[in-house]
């Protein structure tokens, strides 16, 4: 510690050129805190990442096949399901088609579905009930409330894709979850539609569960009772239900791992550059040192500390930048795009600034390593000859 | 006068290491630009090589993507009543009612699973496409349950080989042929009988009607003509127009190669700067001299600034191999993202166009003018007597 000093004054030493790697080091953070939380919305995980002992179930064939209503009572015969909600993709319009006003739609038993199933999204019990009793009402996520401006009482209206019915909604109020991209509104507005479907079939049944040992039970049991149906089931964990999304997506996420690998390779490479240059300037200099008592240790510890002190400058702005400047203010022009549908559940965790932050001191120890060894490596004759 | 471009050649080969880290480092951030670009490139070619202006879907009104929209039996045979379709030499109209339907296969990997678009057509479905041939096995039989399958799907899925049973649920198909779709959105789907698949997901509708015209401009009327008829309450695009509007599937993708883009190039540029700055202090007595003998500091700095653009076209010429090199060893199957229209995924292969690698190239030089141009500009501002004192 007592030679922090030395090693602030060294790092200080060509100021331009400390700025220049800095900045570069807190880029190439920003990005990276960028990729990961893009990431991490793109896995929107509806529990926030704490597993709800929820179930999904959908056809087996796939999404978009529907299944009986008549299956919601035998599921909740079964033994260990707390509580059992037909749920409903709408996949309607909101204003235009325009990407930047996607919404998504969902219906539910609003009796039990914040109650029992969805028990861990915040909502204000009074906001909960008033659902309840208001046959078109609708809730919204916080975030999607927000970026339209939702207040109590508005009125929404969507128009119906594939379910013939244009659905006039009455906002109640918002929810708070992992997942905030969606609305939801009553499972009983269906029935009044014509679509072949009403009051009859469901795009899925989501289901709690009382215990995590009885999820595997539970979820063999549903695919075994409608196993020989007219619509076999397919039973996924919330978790696994997501997946399926984001696995299509398997080789952009692979793209992005890439990229973030990449250049974080690449800023290693600019900081041992830099720290090289500076090392061979000081050759002289070192030998003087070596010559005056300092060991070996010491040199390569203050070329070390010098890389490490660097990034870890990079890394402190850089992720402050990210968070206060670089992520809201991409945000806030991405809004106004077709990517704004994506946005919505973006969120830089303390988690990813944490990372990166560790990655920034990582990113300093490699990149110091080589020109640290090498400098103390260095003969003091050899270096006292030199000549720059 | 000009200095000498060998001058700036020698020099950074004489500082080998510091020189060619930099360029390595503009070459990654090239590499990893122009991948992502591949990839946007790869998805909108998809979606548009040979969508037409002079087919035309028809569809619910308001619907984005076939999936979503709904066409009875009477709609659609109206439709096939209609005048203006092309007809084959039987005398019948290229008009085909379609179903799509989305399937969960496993991959090939045995592990995930994906979402897969099934179109139900009429006979003369495939007729109306003549961009899309069967290369293998043979074209499906109505009431057999039999289905054919692009032939890269078939690489990248379970149970799609000539002979294989699809089983997904209660559905079953003999894949009885491979087709080959010319690169196009088609290369993603399964193709199968209309009724079949009508019996199989037990909904007696259509998704879409497919409509092919003499021309773009038959087309034109023909949709008009739809809109124009109040029973019908459908709408008409032109195939091109819908397959542009899923395009924003690519959208997201793009936004990425812009932030990456952007982040990672004014990175890259400060450490050419850095570099070009030790440059410039290292050689200060040799500016002083270049000075002395009578070359003006115009020259000093263009001379600099060509010393950075070539270091950077170098790392660009870098990154085209690289680039190259991944696509060559890890790229070389279709790979496949979600349609976010459809959710169904999307297959498609990365493209590296010639437009593309002009556009890494100037982007490398890009970089190379802007970390260029600051140390150049302090080294033309050198005084000769510092210069030459300098140690």
């Amino acid at each position: 510690m007592k030679y922090l000093s030395l090693i602030w004054k060294n790092v200080l030493r060509k100021k331009l050129r400390t700025g220049l790697t800095v900045s570069s080091i807190l880029l190439v953070l920003t990005l990276i805190v960028i990729l990961t939380s893009l990431l991490q919305a793109m896995q929107a995980d509806p529990s926030g990442g704490r597993g709800a002992n929820r179930l999904v179930v959908q056809h087996a064939t796939g999404l978009g096949n529907f299944l009986p209503l008549s299956q919601r009572q035998r599921i909740e015969q079964i033994p260990g399901v707390v509580a059992c909600s037909p749920e409903t993709w709408f996949g309607g319009v909101y204003k235009d088609d325009r990407p930047e006003n996607w919404i998504g739609q969902l219906t539910a038993d609003p009796d039990i579905y914040f109650d029992k199933i969805f028990d861990d999204a915040k909502i204000d019990p009074q906001v909960n009930a008033e659902w309840k009793a208001t046959r078109n009402g609708f809730v919204a996520g916080q975030k999607i409330a927000d970026k339209f401006h939702w207040k109590k009482g508005d009125h929404i209206i969507l128009k119906g894709t594939y379910i013939p019915l244009n659905p006039d909604l009455v906002y109640i109020g918002p929810y708070s979850a992992g997942d905030e991209g969606n609305i939801f509104f009553h499972n009983e507005y269906l029935n009044q539609s014509s679509w072949f479907g009403a009051n009859k079939y469901t795009g899925l049944y989501y289901l709690k569960v009382d215990s995590g040992e009885n999820v595997p039970r539970v979820a063999a049991a549903i695919d075994k009772m409608f196993e020989n149906s007219d619509a076999p089931t397919k039973t996924l964990t919330e978790k696994q239900f997501q997946l399926q999304f984001m696995e299509m997506m398997g080789n952009v996420k692979l793209l992005i791992n890439g990229i973030s690998l990449i250049i974080l390779f690449a800023v290693t490479l600019i900081v041992a550059n830099t720290i090289a240059m500076s090392a061979r300037e000081r050759v002289t200099e070192m030998a003087v040192m070596r010559t005056l008592g300092f060991g070996q240790g010491h040199i390569l510890g203050f070329i070390l500390s010098e890389a490490v002190l660097m990034s870890l400058l990079g890394g402190l702005v850089g992720v402050l930048l990210a968070k206060f400047l670089f992520v809201p203010a991409l945000v806030a022009a991405g809004n106004k795009t077709s990517i704004s549908a994506w946005l919505v559940n973006f969120r830089v965790s303390p988690q990813t600034l944490v990372m990166a932050f560790v990655v920034s001191v990582g990113i300093g120890i490699l990149a110091g390593f080589v020109p640290a060894i090498r400098s103390s490596r260095l003969k003091i004759v050899d270096g006292l000859r030199q000549v720059v | 006068m000009a200095i000498p471009l060998k001058y700036n050649l020698r020099n950074l080969v004489a500082r080998k290491t510091s020189t060619g880290m930099t360029a390595f480092v503009i070459g990654l951030v090239v590499a990893v630009f122009l991948c992502v670009l591949a990839l946007v490139q790869g998805v909108t070619r998809t979606l548009s090589v040979t969508a037409s202006t002079r087919n035309v879907l028809a569809m619910r009104v308001g619907s984005q993507a076939e999936m979503q929209s709904v066409i009875t039996r009477d709609q659609a045979e109206q439709i096939q009543s209609m005048p203006g379709p092309e007809r084959d030499a039987s005398g019948k109209p290229y008009v085909s009612a379609e179903l799509i339907s989305l399937i969960n296969v496993a991959r090939s990997d045995g592990k995930t699973f994906s979402n897969v678009q099934v179109r139900g057509m009429s006979p003369i479905g495939l007729a109306c496409r003549p961009e899309v041939k069967v290369v293998e096995g043979r074209l499906f039989n109505a009431a057999t349950n039999e289905a054919i399958v692009s032939r890269n799907l078939s690489k990248r899925y379970n149970d799609m080989k000539v002979g294989d049973t699809l089983k997904t649920g209660s559905f079953r198909w003999v894949i009885v042929g491979l087709f080959d779709a010319s690169g196009s959105a088609y290369e993603s789907e399964i193709w199968t009988d209309a009724s079949d698949l009508q019996q199989q997901t037990k909904r007696n509708i259509y998704s879409s009607v497919f409509v092919r015209l003499p021309d773009s401009e038959a087309a034109a009327r023909f949709i008009e003509a739809i809109k124009g008829d109040q029973r019908l309450k459908l709408e008409g695009k032109t195939e091109r127009k819908y397959y542009d509007e899923q395009m924003i599937t690519g959208d997201p993708i793009k936004a990425l190669a812009f932030i990456v883009g952007f982040f990672t190039a004014i990175g890259a540029a400060f450490g050419a700067m850095n570099t070009m700055y030790a440059q410039v202090s290292a050689r200060t007595r040799e500016i002083g001299t270049i000075r002395a003998l009578g070359f003006s500091r115009r020259s000093i700095l263009v001379s600099f600034v060509i010393e950075a653009l070539m270091l950077c076209v170098a790392g660009g010429v870098l990154g085209v191999i690289f680039t190259f090199l991944v696509f060559n060893t890890f790229l070389t199957k279709p790979t496949g993202t979600m349609n976010f229209r459809t959710f169904s995924e999307v297959l498609f292969n990365f493209r590296l166009t010639p437009q593309l690698i002009t556009a890494g190239v100037v982007f490398s030089l890009a970089m190379g003018a802007f970390g260029g141009f600051f140390p150049a500009w302090r080294a033309a501002r050198l005084k000769i007597v510092n210069a030459l004192r300098e140690m």
